[in-house]
C-alpha cells in the first residue's frame, strides 16, 4: 500500500509538548500532526492526557515547552482567541449552547457570516445558510427548532455545525457520539467523512475502539501523557485488541493496595430492575462487607441504575431487598430511612450545601443524634470535630463555608455526612472524580475500612486502577443492562475493556 | 502534643471574632449607632426612653413580618402576598366582630385563616416548583380582591372593641406589641438554629436538590413553613387592627416589600440558606431608627422615601462586593 499522506498538506504540526500540573505530568514530549482531509484519532484511558492536549489546542491551557505550527505559522502557545483566528474549532461534550433560541441562531451566534444588511440580521438568510450547511453534511435537522427541544443527538449536530460555520482548518471532536444510540453512531461517522472532504482535518476522540477503527485514518495511542504509537490505516491493519493492549500496560505500583477482609453473606439484592419497559432486566446481589464495582462506558446507564435503586429516578419496575426485607424506596427519604446512601457524581450540585458551614453539612442528615427537639450545638461541634479528625478534612474551622474547601475535602465532607447518619449500603458514583492523588488514597482507605466493618459499597467508577484495586467483584453495564460479571480472579483491564465493547 | 483540641477551639474563636467584623450585621449596628449619635446631637429628644419605645412600637408589625419573610427566604422561598394576606384577615376579623361574634371566635377564625392562606401558597409553590415570587405576586392580588369584596371596599371600624394587642402597655410603659415582636424574633431565631426543622429548612434553601437526596421531605417542609408564616401573619393582622381600630382592604399593601427590604438590609439573601435573623432584626431597627431620626431632624417625607430606597441599594451592593472579594 502506498502512503497517501504524501499527497496531502500538513496543516498542523505539534512538536515536543510538555505540560505539567502539580504532581502530574500530563503530557511528556508529545508530538502530533494532522493533514488536511484526514481523521486522526486520539485514544487513551481517562487521565492519559487527551483532554489536556485538546485544551492546549483550544487555548485553555498553555504548554511549558514545545512548538505548534499551523499553516506555516509557528506558535509556542495558543489563547482561545488565537486558536479561533487560525482556524482551530473544538466541540466539547459538555459544551453549552443557548437553550432558548433556535438551532440556526445558535449555529451563527457571534458569526458575521449572515449579516445580509449592514446592521440587521436576516433570520431567513440564517435559516437558509444553516440548512445548506446541514445538507452538505447529509444531516436531517430542523434548524428552525428551539435548541433545548432538540434530541441530544440533534443538539450534538448543532454544536458541530456551529464549529463548522467558523470555517475551521482543524476540527476537534471530543466524544462526538456520546449522545447517540449505537445505531446512530454511523450517522456521525458518515458526517465526519464528508467534513474531511472539504479539506478540514479532524482530530477525533472517542472511547469505543470499533468506532475509532471505522472513522480514523490514523490513530495515536496516548498513555500517561506519553505518545505510545501512531498507526496508519493505509500502511497496516490494526484491531481493537491490539489498540486496547497499547492503551493499558500501566506499571503495577500505581495501584492502590487494598487490605483484604473477609466478606459475609448476601444481604442486599436488586431484583428485576427495569429502567424503561424496553430495557433489560437487572438482577444482582451484594455481600456484607463487599465492594462491588459498577463499570461501563460513560452514558451506559450506571448512574441511572443507582439512582433508580436509591429512588431518585423513576423506574419501570424492580425491587430492592436488604436482609430479606423488601425496602424498595419510592423516593430518597425512604432510601435514607432504610440505610441507603447515594453519593452522586456531581457533589456540588446535589451533595453539598456550599454556603453552609462544615459542621452543618456534616450533621444535616443525622440531626436526630443531636437531641430530641432542641439541638445541642455542643454535641454538634463535638461530633463534627470527630469526623473532621477521622477523615482528615482540612478546614481552618468548623464555621468555614464548604464552598471554600478543596474538592477532596468537599468529598470527605459528603462522606462524613453519611457516616455520621450511619448507613448500611453506601452507593458512590465516581467517588474520586476531580480530587488529588493523596485524597484519593484516603478515600480508598476509608472505603476499605467501611467494608471491613460490615457495610457494603456499590461503586461506579470510570477509573481503571480504582475499579481494579478496590472491587471484590465488577459488574459491567452496557446499554442499561448487565453485560458481564467479573469475579475477583477475573478482574483485569483487558476483561473490563472487552466487557465495555460487549465482547466475551 | 498537649491540647491540640484546645488550640483548635482557640482558633475557632479567633476565626469567629474575625468573621464578625467582616459580617454585615457588624456594619449594620455601626450605621445604627452613627445615625443615633447624629440624630441625638441635633435633637436631644431622640435618645429618650419614650422615643426609643416609640420607634420599637412603630416597627413591631413590620418586624414580625420581616421575621416571617426571613424564615421563608432562608428556606429558599419568598412571600410577596403577606401584606395583603394580613389585610384580608383583618377585614374578615372586623366584619365578624361587627356582626356580633365573640372576640374569641374572631381570633380563632383569623389565625385559622392565616394558616389556610399560607398553606395554599406553600402547596402551590411546593407542587408546581414555580418561582415563589410569581406565585405570591399573583396571590397578592387575589387576597386584595377578596378583601375588597368582603369589606365592600369600605373601611371597617371596630374602635374600642379590641385594643389589647395594639395599644396596651405592660406595666404602663412597654407596649404589648413590642413584646410580641421580641417573642416572634426569639422564636424564629431558636427555630432556625436549634431545631431539626429549622436546620432542614436552611438546607432546603441552601441546595434543594442536595436536601432532597439527603432524604429530607422537601415538600412537607416548604408547605409547613408557608402555613406557619400564614399563622404569624394572622397574628400580625390582629395587632394591626387592634392598634388602628379601623382597617381597609389595602392596610398591609406596603408591608411585604418593606419586610423584604428589611430582610435584605439585614443580610438575608435570595439564594437561601444564608443570612441571620439577628441581622434581619437590625435591618428592621435601621428602618425604624432612620425613619424616626429623619422625622425628628425635620426631613420631608418625600426625601425620606429616597433615603430608604438608597439604603436598600447600598446595603445589597456593599454586601455583594464583600462576597466577591472573599
Amino acid at each position: 500500500m502506498e502512503n497517501n499522506l504524501l499527497e496531502k498538506e500538513k496543516i498542523l504540526d505539534v512538536k515536543n509538548i510538555f505540560k505539567e500540573f502539580p504532581g502530574v505530568k500530563a503530557l511528556t514530549d508529545f508530538s502530533f500532526d494532522l493533514y488536511d482531509g484526514e481523521v486522526h484519532a486520539l485514544i487513551g484511558e481517562n487521565g492519559a492526557g487527551k483532554s489536556t492536549f485538546i485544551k492546549i489546542l483550544s487555548g485553555a491551557y498553555q504548554p511549558e515547552k514545545g512548538t505548534m505550527v499551523i499553516s506555516g505559522e509557528k506558535h509556542n502557545f495558543f489563547t482561545p482567541r488565537i486558536a479561533r483566528r487560525i482556524g482551530i474549532q473544538t466541540v466539547y461534550q459538555e459544551d453549552i449552547l443557548v437553550p432558548g433560541i433556535t438551532a440556526a441562531e445558535n449555529i451563527f451566534l457571534g458569526t458575521e457570516l449572515v449579516q445580509s444588511k449592514k446592521f440587521f440580521v436576516s433570520y431567513k438568510t440564517m435559516i437558509n445558510q444553516a440548512n445548506e450547511l446541514a445538507e452538505q453534511l447529509g444531516i436531517n435537522l430542523n434548524v428552525d427548532e428551539i435548541y433545548e427541544k432538540l434530541s441530544p443527538s440533534d443538539q450534538q449536530f448543532v454544536k458541530i455545525l456551529k464549529a463548522l460555520a467558523q470555517k475551521p482548518k482543524v476540527l476537534v471532536l471530543d466524544e462526538p457520539t456520546q449522545a447517540f444510540n449505537v445505531s446512530d453512531i454511523g450517522l456521525v461517522i458518515k458526517m465526519v467523512k464528508r467534513i474531511i472532504k472539504e479539506g478540514v482535518g479532524v482530530i477525533y476522540i472517542a472511547h469505543d475502539l470499533d468506532e475509532i477503527i471505522e472513522v480514523a485514518d490514523r490513530v495515536t495511542v496516548l498513555r500517561d501523557g506519553v505518545s505510545i504509537n501512531t498507526h496508519d490505516k493505509s500502511l497496516e491493519v490494526f484491531d481493537a485488541d491490539s489498540l486496547a493492549k497499547e492503551m493499558i500496560g500501566r506499571p503495577i505500583d500505581l495501584f492502590y493496595k487494598k487490605k483484604e477482609s473477609p466478606v459475609g453473606d448476601y444481604v442486599f439484592e436488586v431484583r428485576g430492575l427495569k429502567l424503561k419497559e424496553s430495557s433489560e432486566e437487572i438482577n444482582f446481589k451484594v455481600k456484607e462487607g463487599e465492594i462491588l464495582g459498577l463499570a461501563g462506558l460513560k452514558g451506559s446507564g450506571q448512574s441511572e441504575i443507582v439512582r433508580a435503586i436509591f429512588g431518585s429516578l423513576k423506574k419501570y419496575r424492580g425491587k430492592v431487598f436488604y436482609k430479606g426485607n423488601d425496602i424498595t424506596p419510592g423516593n430518597p427519604m425512604q432510601a435514607v430511612r432504610s440505610g441507603i446512601a447515594l453519593l452522586t457524581e456531581n457533589k456540588k450540585i446535589d451533595g453539598l450545601f456550599m454556603g453552609m458551614p462544615v459542621d452543618q453539612n456534616i450533621t444535616v442528615v443525622g440531626l436526630d443524634s443531636l437531641g430530641k427537639f432542641f439541638l445541642s450545638l455542643k454535641k454538634e461541634v463535638k461530633f463534627s470535630n470527630e469526623y473532621v479528625n477521622k477523615l482528615n478534612i482540612k478546614t481552618p474551622s468548623l464555621d468555614q463555608e464548604v464552598r471554600l474547601l478543596s474538592g477532596g475535602n468537599q468529598q470527605k465532607v459528603v462522606l462524613a455526612k453519611w457516616l455520621f447518619k450511619g448507613v448500611n449500603v453506601l452507593i458512590v458514583d465516581e467517588p474520586t472524580h476531580g480530587i488529588d492523588v493523596n485524597a484519593k488514597t484516603e478515600v480508598y482507605e476509608l472505603f476499605t475500612e467501611l467494608a471491613a466493618s460490615g457495610k457494603l459499597i456499590i461503586m461506579i467508577s470510570s477509573e481503571m486502577p480504582e475499579l481494579i484495586s478496590l472491587s471484590d467483584r465488577i459488574i459491567i453495564i452496557r446499554n442499561y443492562g448487565i453485560s458481564k460479571v467479573l469475579e475477583k480472579s477475573e478482574i483485569n483491564e483487558e476483561n473490563i475493556l472487552s466487557g465495555f465493547m460487549g465482547g466475551n | 502534643m498537649p491540647n491540640s483540641k484546645e488550640i483548635k477551639q482557640e482558633g475557632d474563636r479567633a476565626a469567629s471574632a474575625a468573621k464578625f467584623f467582616k459580617h454585615q450585621t457588624f456594619y449594620l449596628i455601626l450605621v445604627i449607632i452613627v445615625i443615633g449619635v447624629i440624630a441625638s446631637s441635633i435633637n436631644s429628644n431622640f435618645l429618650t426612653l419614650r422615643n426609643i419605645l416609640n420607634i420599637m412600637q412603630q416597627i413591631s408589625t413590620l418586624g414580625i413580618l420581616t421575621m416571617v419573610m426571613s424564615l421563608l427566604m432562608i428556606s429558599g422561598g419568598l412571600d410577596i402576598s403577606i401584606g395583603n394576606m394580613a389585610g384580608l384577615i383583618a377585614i374578615v376579623f372586623a366584619r365578624l366582630l361587627i356582626s356580633g361574634k365573640s372576640i374569641f371566635l374572631c381570633v380563632i377564625v383569623a389565625l385559622t385563616l392565616g394558616i389556610v392562606l399560607g398553606f395554599i401558597n406553600g402547596l402551590i409553590i411546593a407542587k408546581s416548583k414555580v418561582t415563589p415570587l410569581i406565585i405570591t405576586l399573583g396571590m397578592n392580588y387575589v387576597f386584595l380582591g377578596i378583601a375588597l369584596i368582603v369589606g365592600g371596599g369600605r373601611p371597617q371600624s371596630i374602635t374600642g372593641e379590641f385594643e389589647f394587642l395594639g395599644q396596651a402597655k405592660v406595666g404602663g410603659v412597654v407596649p404589648v406589641a413590642i413584646i410580641l415582636f421580641l417573642v416572634v424574633f426569639a422564636f424564629a431565631f431558636m427555630l432556625r438554629k436549634y431545631t431539626k426543622y429549622g436546620r432542614r429548612l436552611n438546607a432546603i434553601g441552601g441546595n434543594t436538590m442536595a436536601a432532597y437526596l439527603s432524604g429530607i421531605n422537601v415538600d412537607l417542609h416548604i408547605i409547613s413553613i408557608y402555613a406557619l408564616s400564614g399563622l404569624i401573619v394572622g397574628f400580625t393582622s390582629l395587632i394591626l387592627i387592634s392598634r388602628l381600630g379601623m382597617v381597609q382592604a389595602d392596610v398591609g399593601a406596603n408591608y411585604a416589600l418593606q419586610a423584604l427590604a428589611a430582610a435584605i438590609i439585614g443580610g438575608i439573601t435570595f439564594e437561601g440558606g444564608r443570612g441571620s435573623l439577628v441581622g434581619a432584626f437590625f435591618g428592621v431597627l435601621l428602618f425604624g431608627i432612620l425613619n424616626n431620626a429623619l422625622n425628628i431632624i425635620g426631613v420631608s417625607s418625600f426625601i425620606q422615601t429616597i433615603v430608604l430606597g438608597a439604603i436598600i441599594v447600598i446595603a445589597t451592593v456593599v454586601s455583594n462586593i464583600g462576597k466577591t472579594r472573599r
